[in-house]
């Protein structure tokens, strides 16, 4: 499908917003899932590149999406020169979705760079539910000029920002922030946990999870092929004794050994979004 | 000039309607394209390498993209066939195009199993002897680098199944001829090729493989074009049973070289991630070709490459 640009624009250093007209499309994304578009006409790059879903707007008979991306490569370098009024090609939504459950009271954003991207949405969505639920918005970056997007994510919640050369906030990373916060009693005692950021973070965030008991979703990013479960690119292992399936959650691309002691979940399928428990980030980060 | 293009061909006693077919290993179980294909359109449908039993796979991080292509280590994922048979194979009841079954395995009798196992299934039409699978420990690459071993696999195969069966090279030996005619001497319907060839990429801060502990995989895409056609021509001189080209396709010009260079139809793989909708445009674009060129059957345009010395 080829959607129109509405706009697509530098927010900082090497980020842009996106913003495209899907009013067409049937079925809009949920927070945590995501697009997989076309970055270019030639065959290299070649495959598509999936981003997910930053915010939904929805007027009147209209619904836009924006995208937010950092320039890595030649893919997003030829998305980042295209004009408003150009059309993109992209297919999607695919992927789960965050679980976002009203009884949510307080929860809790760790992001590290573009990470905060699909966790804006998740802020956005408790908003739009339930004015009830508390968020909190732990975001940052090497050094502060990496560091974007506070403005925006003041409307959703309260922002605890860090860098690891501390020019701005905490010095130091996400899960020593997280650790920080919950000692100083910052943040409240009881809260649910969405991450996106790199694996290595994700990993000791479901370290910290476990010895300090509270649950969480995070966001992983895989090499994908082609983002609707055929290439089988984006295998990520999962805990057997901790697979998480549910009506929302249904997991239907799991692949189990014969003996029950392994199973890969694709993340373009299964994911993008999984329980902090149930990956087996041992294998995941080797 | 002369009416409608009529773009069937056949293999072994399978006809197709046109010819052009998904690659095995990109399409899924098929199913997973109904969204975006009319299935029905299709020369025929291949699905996933099928093993004996379940498997998992390789570990992460199973691909990355190179320029034009795709280097990816997949290990042959796959439900096994039980549950392939079980789960999978209804789907096709409703589906007019055969159904191609791809078939792998870490030992001649596993392959054979497999083979048996399909062999009562009605729906499906033909099998494709994966012998050139280039991410599997045992097996799946070997066995189509070894000529001896390929002509008791295949005509083990050959004696236990009466469907249709096509045979998968290898692109990876000195000499492709001399398989494709113990593929055809063995009496397959068929040979496909080229399979990936094996590649590697690495992450120079970190040394490190950029497919992880697999190091090395199957390089696909555009950027095996050029070594496919060179070697479906090769084969399509050496064997009269049907060519099936495979290797970076993803127009109608693409597959129309294919046809001129020997082969019979063609599949299309790593372009099906990039526009899943793709395979019936390039049947389109190839019966655009026939009409504007007064091609009334596909046969006119196989191995008809010109200009080539005499010798």
């Amino acid at each position: 499908m080829q959607y129109p640009i509405l706009e697509n624009q530098r927010v900082s250093h090497n980020y842009f917003l996106l913003c495209l007209d899907i009013s067409e499309i049937a079925k809009p994304p949920k927070p945590g899932q995501f697009y997989n578009l076309r970055c270019g006409e030639t065959k290299d790059p070649l495959l598509r590149r999936p981003f997910s879903m930053h915010r939904l707007l929805r007027g009147k008979g209209s619904v836009h999406l924006e995208i937010l991306y950092r320039v890595t490569g030649k893919g997003t370098k030829w998305l980042s020169r295209r004009k408003k009024g150009e059309f993109l090609d992209a297919i999607g939504p695919f992927g789960n979705g965050f679980f976002i459950e009203q009884s949510v009271t307080n929860a809790v954003l760790v992001a590290r760079g573009i990470g905060i991207a699909p966790l804006y949405a998740v802020g956005e969505a408790f908003q739009g539910i339930t004015k009830e639920t508390n968020v909190f918005i732990l975001m940052g970056a090497r050094i502060k000029e990496r560091l974007f997007y506070e403005e925006q994510c003041k409307r959703i919640g309260e922002i605890f920002p860090y860098t690891d050369d501390g020019s701005r906030g905490f010095q130091g990373r996400a899960p020593e922030l997280l650790v920080d916060l919950m000692r100083q009693g910052k943040l409240p005692r009881k809260f649910t946990l969405y991450a996106c950021g790199p694996a290595n973070m994700l990993r000791e965030l479901a370290d910290i999870s476990e010895s300090f008991g509270f649950s969480g979703q995070v966001a992983l990013e895989g090499h994908m092929g082609c983002g609707f479960g055929v290439c089988l690119s984006c295998a990520c292992p999962l805990r057997p004794e901790r697979v998480k399936r549910n009506e929302f959650w249904k997991k239907p691309a799991l692949q189990w050994s014969e003996d029950g002691s392994r199973v890969y979940s694709l993340i373009c399928k299964d994911g993008p979004i999984y329980d902090i428990r149930e990956v087996d980030w041992d294998e995941w980060c080797a | 000039m002369s009416g409608v293009p009529d773009l069937s061909v056949a293999i072994g006693t399978m006809k197709l309607k046109a010819p052009v077919m998904p690659a095995s290993g990109t399409f899924g179980y098929g199913q997973e394209y109904s969204e975006f294909v009319n299935l029905n359109r299709l020369g025929a449908i291949i699905v996933k390498t099928i093993t004996l039993r379940p498997k998992v796979g390789s570990p992460p991080h199973r691909s990355t993209e190179v320029s034009s292509g795709l280097l990816a280590n997949i290990g042959l994922q796959n439900v096994g066939v039980k549950r392939f048979i079980e789960e999978k194979l209804p789907y096709f009841e409703g589906i007019d195009a055969p159904l191609i079954v791809s078939i792998g395995g870490e030992s001649v009798e596993e392959f054979a199993e497999v083979a048996k196992l399909l062999n009562y299934q009605k729906r499906v039409d033909a099998l494709e002897i994966n012998i050139s699978c280039p991410n599997v420990q045992k097996g799946g690459m070997q066995f189509g680098a070894d000529l001896e071993v390929t002509r008791d696999l295949v005509s083990r195969i050959r004696d236990l199944t009466e469907k249709v069966v096509i045979v998968k090279l290898t692109p990876m030996v000195t000499d492709i001829r001399p398989f494709a005619e113990i593929c055809q001497e063995c009496g397959a319907d068929g040979v496909s090729l080229i399979n990936a060839l094996v590649g590697m990429a690495i992450d120079i801060k970190t040394r490190r493989s950029k497919l992880g502990r697999n190091v090395t995989g199957g390089l696909v895409g555009p950027a095996i074009k050029p070594h496919a056609l060179y070697l479906v021509w090769q084969a399509g001189k050496a064997v009269d049973i049907p060519v099936i080209g495979i290797g970076g396709i993803t127009s109608a010009e693409d597959a129309i070289e294919f046809f001129i260079a020997g082969a019979s139809a063609v599949q299309i793989g790593t372009w099906n991630f990039i526009q899943p909708g793709g395979l019936e445009r390039i049947i389109d674009g190839i019966r655009a070709y026939m009409e504007e060129n007064g091609i009334t059957k596909v046969s006119e345009l196989i191995g008809t490459l010109t200009g080539e010395p005499k010798i």
